[in-house]
């Protein structure tokens, strides 16, 4: 089983004839690398905050991430609406937000340490506390449940050889249930960090993973 | 180009460029006829643009179905204060998939339809609320929009008509309850995403207290196509309550599922048995979810004749929502589903109305209870009471959501429910 | 056309079938409580938004597609409103069931229980059984820090306290974390509420028993308390509180709404320190006689002989008067003081605070400089301040007076042991004895503004009555009748039945309280130069 060829990997259908590679269909292709700073400060908020790279010591924030964070704070009309985007290059760049990220951005903001914990508590993106370097979000719900997403989320805890939400013991991973994914014409819908893996059957489990260990080692 | 789920009875409007990289660019769309409704709307103006949209009869696309020139007419007209426009790409109701495929293929098309809306409602600013978890479709649509930036689409004095529209690119943190109108107005301006109560309504008092519309991404889509050639062509597909066309997103247990643009008013059951290629392995239909979770189940039978248009699914007994069609065959256990939907509304309840944050809560428990043996036929009596005290007694809809396969999931089948109950049997492996 | 205007102010609807005209813009929960309806209600607070969470103030309006939310749905005219109706009780019913899936039940050691609204609304309209069979959630216990204790099990999610820190304290300190039934009120982590001066507002705003106050934590069950309309001393403010009691107990100040002085707040400062008005040691009979010679008399007898010496008087009189006693017994002391002499000086203490400490959301509550009830009222009947800001020193001249000293409730615990000695006439009227207080002619016990009756004037000059909470230790009187009496003998008038009369008397005499009397002045108070406007 653990054989299984990975199919289509980033992209749903195995029924269709589609012709494109991973990186079209990603787009990564298309978006390449974008700068720490930020290209324009329209989209200074849009990167993704679940990476590999991170350094829980980072500062908040210094050179390019300052610069990003600058642009971001021109595009609301008041420093709180700017909480989510600065939140989330926190945890882009430390990988989880902890109470001293929680109160490091109310000052940089200006709002109170209990409130941003108020708004970080809420959103279940931001991971309280560090995660493995790979976060595992298996959608459970209704559309990828009807075609097997329990095993394939039974695939993962057992491949990756921790209990649901505890990190493995190497720290690669943490496998976690997700809310729906919004992509249910291809269950089961995985998310590893910024990656959605699509159409994934538990079958595929051990040669995502492979793959995955494949790209740390890479680096 | 080969989108692996495409079928020659679609009408493809909005999903023309689905499949295909080079629509991500502004010199790529323009090929498929882009930016050719803004620039119209620009030379038209204003009321001229809210009239056309009125006039194709363009409903909301996110789930209410409200006609979007009435609410785009709603917003004050004078400029003295500023107003925007909030594009809710915060796609999280299980069982849709649409506007992820719209920004991740074709972003000039929802840069074009915020334009078109921004334009129609004298925003000079629009923001678009993309779900947070869309990482690599958000990096396509950041590329795209600074693209057109650069090109002079948006920003200052776009496509040299004078008029400003800035757009900028929020991206949120993982809450369902942010597709909420006004919950996603409450995240974007930095708080927790909890709903707000109504009124004041966004057009008076919206984001950062100002006139304030709140679009989902493939309602502005279809704005800019409408911009382009007319209230009337749109017309031309759909029935005369439901104009139009529509991505129809199908998931569960048919062969080919996926995002299908079609006619308002297409018969459900040739979605199933013609465009999705029928059921798996020939299995008997048991059950639909026509408009994402929140709706209530259809019985096989109530699909036979529904047309899948607002009005049809109403007169089935449920509702179109935001035409998320989830199927579900014999091995469906209709108890389980209904259980994880009944988990995800727990999960998602924002927890300020009590009836919500307690009920979603109880009625999982109970339904987990239920599922695996230990539920009572008192049960049943209790999640169906429960279920009503959570119906149009809070803030928004969230427990409304819930209550709407409860309620019509133990009446419609009520014997898979008892099979549990009564023996400990449970009906379907699904 | 003006009676056309008036209408437009005003709407007229009907609620449980009783029509009411309210002003425009009132709520239907409002209009419903003109009416003597109680709308249940826990989000909604008078002083606070209504952010309309806890859906059990729903209501049936008629032709309204569902029940509204009176607290914030706002009455229309000829509107029909039902808040009693099958739809309306039977959603009560249902949301209550709601409140109580998790709700640990644990009344019998609750400290709201007795003043909660879940256990009254449940009582008055909840199921008789619960139908919640599964385990119920469990959050436990926090410390919020300063006198606040947070029971996340008993909390019903209204976000009042949330709330008044946000708006009304303006220190963001409190948060709604997590989401959902996992939803629950904290503070910063570890950072608690210590340090917030009016964090103890929350305690009092929290319908149930989740937030409940350290200080009171299992002292008393609020059906054995006696409560008894007062104005805190703790300050020259004024808030206006109650005296919750038992036993002859001062047990913990609560504030009592005034829009014009406090709102319904007060500060943590005030509320804390009560704990002086439970004092025991108290000099309970009268005396008389210096240092060796002192012996115990009754009233009667002590009256005459202080009337006397006080009528053969020629010495000048030398006065020094707390700030924490009453209109009343100031101005009959200083009354006194003009029948029996020529003044020397009349002076008072208090101890003054570094700053100011103000409630941002409330602007009128301000804890004062002066950390005493009465110095504006001590200064219009005019006394002198004296001393240092820690309330001591300043007396030198009158420790050495050789006429008539006398000391109204300040006990004098810096003064050296010879204060007095010189003196002809030594008048010590208080309620602790002192070594300072050895030379004293006549020790006279007086009550403290707990055990009496009376009025203050606060920092807005506005003179505020307080009732009596607690009953006197032994002889004890309240100051106004031990000097009223004295003044009835000297004038051979009549000695004030009561402080009502105390006060008439000396409105006769003081223009700036002309024409008032405690039935004017009322519950709220009123303003020296309002009365006179």
């Amino acid at each position: 089983m653990s054989e299984t060829p990975f199919r289509n990997p980033g992209w749903a259908g195995n029924t269709g004839e589609f012709e494109l590679s991973e990186a079209d269909v990603r787009g990564s292709a298309f978006v390449g690398r974008r700068p720490p700073e930020g290209v324009h400060p329209s989209t200074s908020a849009s990167y993704p905050f679940m990476r590999v790279e991170r350094d829980p010591g980072a500062k908040l924030f210094d050179g390019p991430w300052r610069e990003r964070f600058e642009k971001m704070l021109t595009r609301y009309p008041t420093a709180m609406a700017a909480l989510l985007p600065t939140l989330n290059l926190a945890q882009e760049l430390r990988g989880h937000i902890s109470p001293e990220t929680m109160d490091e951005v109310a000052g940089l903001l200006g709002l109170s340490s209990a409130y941003v914990r108020g708004v970080a508590t809420f959103y279940t993106m931001y991971n309280k506390r560090p995660v493995g370097r790979y976060l595992i979000q298996v959608c459970t719900n209704i559309s990828c449940s009807l075609c097997g997403a329990d095993e394939v989320l039974a695939a993962f805890l057992k491949h990756v050889g921790a209990e649901l939400g505890e990190n493995s013991s190497d720290g690669n991973f943490t496998v976690v249930e997700a809310e729906c994914l919004a992509a249910c014409g291809f269950p089961t819908c995985v998310q590893i960090n910024e990656r959605y893996f699509e159409d994934v059957s538990a079958g595929d489990v051990p040669a995502i993973l492979k793959r995955l260990v494949s790209e740390l080692e890479g680096e | 180009m080969a989108y692996p789920y495409r079928h020659e009875r679609e009408t493809r409007v909005l999903s023309e460029g689905f499949g295909d990289p080079r629509a991500r660019t502004v010199a790529g769309w323009r090929e498929f006829g882009g930016y050719r409704g803004i620039a119209r709307a620009l030379e038209i103006g204003r009321a001229e643009t809210i009239d056309e949209v009125r006039r194709s009869g363009l409903r909301g696309r996110g789930g209410a179905g409200f006609p979007t020139g009435l609410k785009w007419s709603f917003m004050p007209k004078d400029a003295r204060r500023p107003h925007y426009l909030l594009c809710n790409a915060d796609e999280s109701e299980p069982g849709t998939f649409k506007d992820r495929e719209i920004i991740r293929w074709t972003p000039h098309q929802l840069i074009e339809g915020c334009l078109v809306g921004s334009y129609a409602i004298g925003a000079s600013h629009c923001y678009i609320y993309l779900r947070g978890e869309f990482f690599e479709s958000n990096q396509i649509m950041a590329r795209a929009l600074e693209e057109a930036y650069r090109e002079g689409i948006v920003g200052k004095d776009i496509l040299g008509s004078g008029v400003d529209i800035d757009i900028t690119l929020h991206v949120g943190a993982g809450a369902y309850i942010c597709g909420e109108e006004t919950g996603l107005m409450n995240s974007l301006e930095g708080r927790r995403g909890e709903p707000r109560i109504k009124p004041p309504f966004p057009a008076a008092v919206g984001a950062f207290g100002m006139p304030t519309t709140i679009n989902n991404v493939e309602t502005l889509a279809a704005t800019a196509h409408i911009l382009r050639h007319g209230g009337d062509w749109y017309r031309q597909w759909g029935t005369d309550k439901s104009p139009g066309t529509k991505l129809f997103c199908v998931s569960g247990h048919v062969n080919r599922p996926g995002n299908y643009e079609l006619p308002l008013g297409f018969p459900l059951m040739e979605l199933i048995e013609d465009i999705c290629g029928g059921m798996r392995e020939g299995r008997a239909l048991k059950a639909v979810i026509p408009g994402g979770s929140s709706v209530p189940v259809m019985s096989a039978d109530e699909c036979r004749d529904c047309s899948l248009c607002y009005e049809g699914v109403e007169a089935a007994g449920s509702m179109l929502g935001c035409a998320s069609v989830i199927v579900m065959d014999e091995t469906a256990d209709i108890v389980r589903q209904v259980r994880r939907m009944a988990q995800f509304y727990a999960h998602e309840s924002c927890g300020q109305c009590t009836p919500c944050r307690e009920g979603t809560a109880w009625a999982t428990r109970i339904l987990r209870r239920i599922e695996d043996g230990r539920g009572t036929e008192d049960d049943l009596d209790t999640l169906l009471q429960i279920s009503d005290q959570m119906t149009g007694t809070t803030i928004c809809v969230l427990s409304d959501s819930l209550a709407a396969p409860v309620i019509s999931s133990i009446r419609k089948f009520r014997e898979d429910y008892l099979a549990l109950v009564r023996r400990g049997e449970r009906v379907g492996v699904a | 056309m003006a009676s056309n205007g008036r209408k437009a102010d005003t709407v007229t609807l009907t609620i449980d079938g009783r029509e009411v005209a309210v002003p425009r813009g009132t709520s239907l929960l409002q209009a419903a409580a003109a009416l003597g309806i109680e709308v249940p209600h826990y989000c909604y607070h008078p002083g606070l938004s209504a952010p309309a969470q806890c859906r059990i103030c729903l209501v049936e309006v008629e032709g309204a597609p569902k029940l509204q939310p009176s607290c914030v749905t706002i009455a229309q005219d000829g509107q029909t409103v039902h808040t009693d109706s099958e739809l309306a009780r039977g959603m009560r019913q249902g949301v209550l069931e709601f409140y109580l899936v998790n709700h640990p039940l644990d009344c019998p050691i609750c400290d709201m229980s007795g003043e909660c609204s879940l256990q009254d609304y449940v009582f008055a309209e909840g199921r008789e059984r619960g139908r919640a069979q599964e385990p119920k959630r469990v959050f436990g216990r926090d410390d919020f820090g300063g006198d606040v204790l947070y029971y996340g099990d008993r909390c019903v999610m209204c976000t009042r306290c949330v709330r008044f820190m946000d708006e009304v304290a303006r220190d963001s300190r409190l948060t709604v974390v997590e989401r959902g039934d996992r939803a629950v009120i904290d503070t910063f982590f570890d950072s608690g509420l210590d340090g917030a001066s009016f964090a103890g507002n929350v305690v009092d705003i929290c319908p149930v028993g989740a937030l409940v106050s350290k200080d009171f934590l299992h002292k008393a069950r609020a059906w054995d308390l006696d409560h008894a309309p007062s104005v805190c001393p703790n300050c020259s403010q004024g808030c206006n509180i109650e005296l919750h009691t038992r036993d002859n107990l001062v047990q913990r100040l609560k504030p009592r709404e005034n829009p014009e002085v406090n709102g319904h707040w007060m500060c943590d400062y005030g509320r804390s320190r009560y704990e002086w008005m439970n004092r025991t040691g108290r000099i309970e009979r009268p005396a008389m006689g210096r240092g060796e010679e002192r012996s115990e008399a009754d009233w009667p007898g002590t009256l005459e002989a202080l009337a006397a010496r006080l009528a053969g008087n020629e010495g000048e009189i030398a006065i020094v008067a707390s700030p924490f006693c009453s209109v009343e017994a100031l101005g009959a002391l200083s009354q006194l003081a003009k029948e029996a002499g020529e003044a020397a000086a009349a002076v008072f203490r208090s101890p003054r605070a570094g700053d100011e400490d103000p409630l941002p959301g409330f602007p009128l509550l301000v804890r004062r400089r002066d950390l005493a009830p009465n110095v504006d009222g001590a200064r219009l009947l005019g006394y002198a301040r004296t001393g240092t800001d820690d309330g001591s020193g300043g007396l030198d001249e009158v420790a050495a007076h050789r006429g008539v000293v006398f000391v109204l409730g300040d006990d004098l615990n810096d003064q050296p042991d010879d204060f007095g000695a010189a003196a002809d006439l030594f008048v010590y009227l208080g309620t602790f004895d002192s070594p300072a207080a050895r030379n004293a002619d006549f020790v006279l016990p007086v009550t403290t503004f707990a055990e009496e009756e009376g009025t203050f004037v606060n920092a807005q000059r506005r003179v505020q009555r307080f009732g009596q909470g607690l009953r006197a230790p032994g002889s004890a009187r309240p100051a106004w009748l031990v000097l009223g009496a004295l003044l009835a003998f000297l004038k051979s008038g009549k000695t004030p039945a009561n402080a009502a009369e105390a006060f008439a008397a000396l409105a006769d005499e003081i223009p700036a309280l002309s024409g008032m009397s405690h039935e004017s002045i009322g519950p709220g108070g009123v303003r020296l130069e309002a009365a006179h406007a």
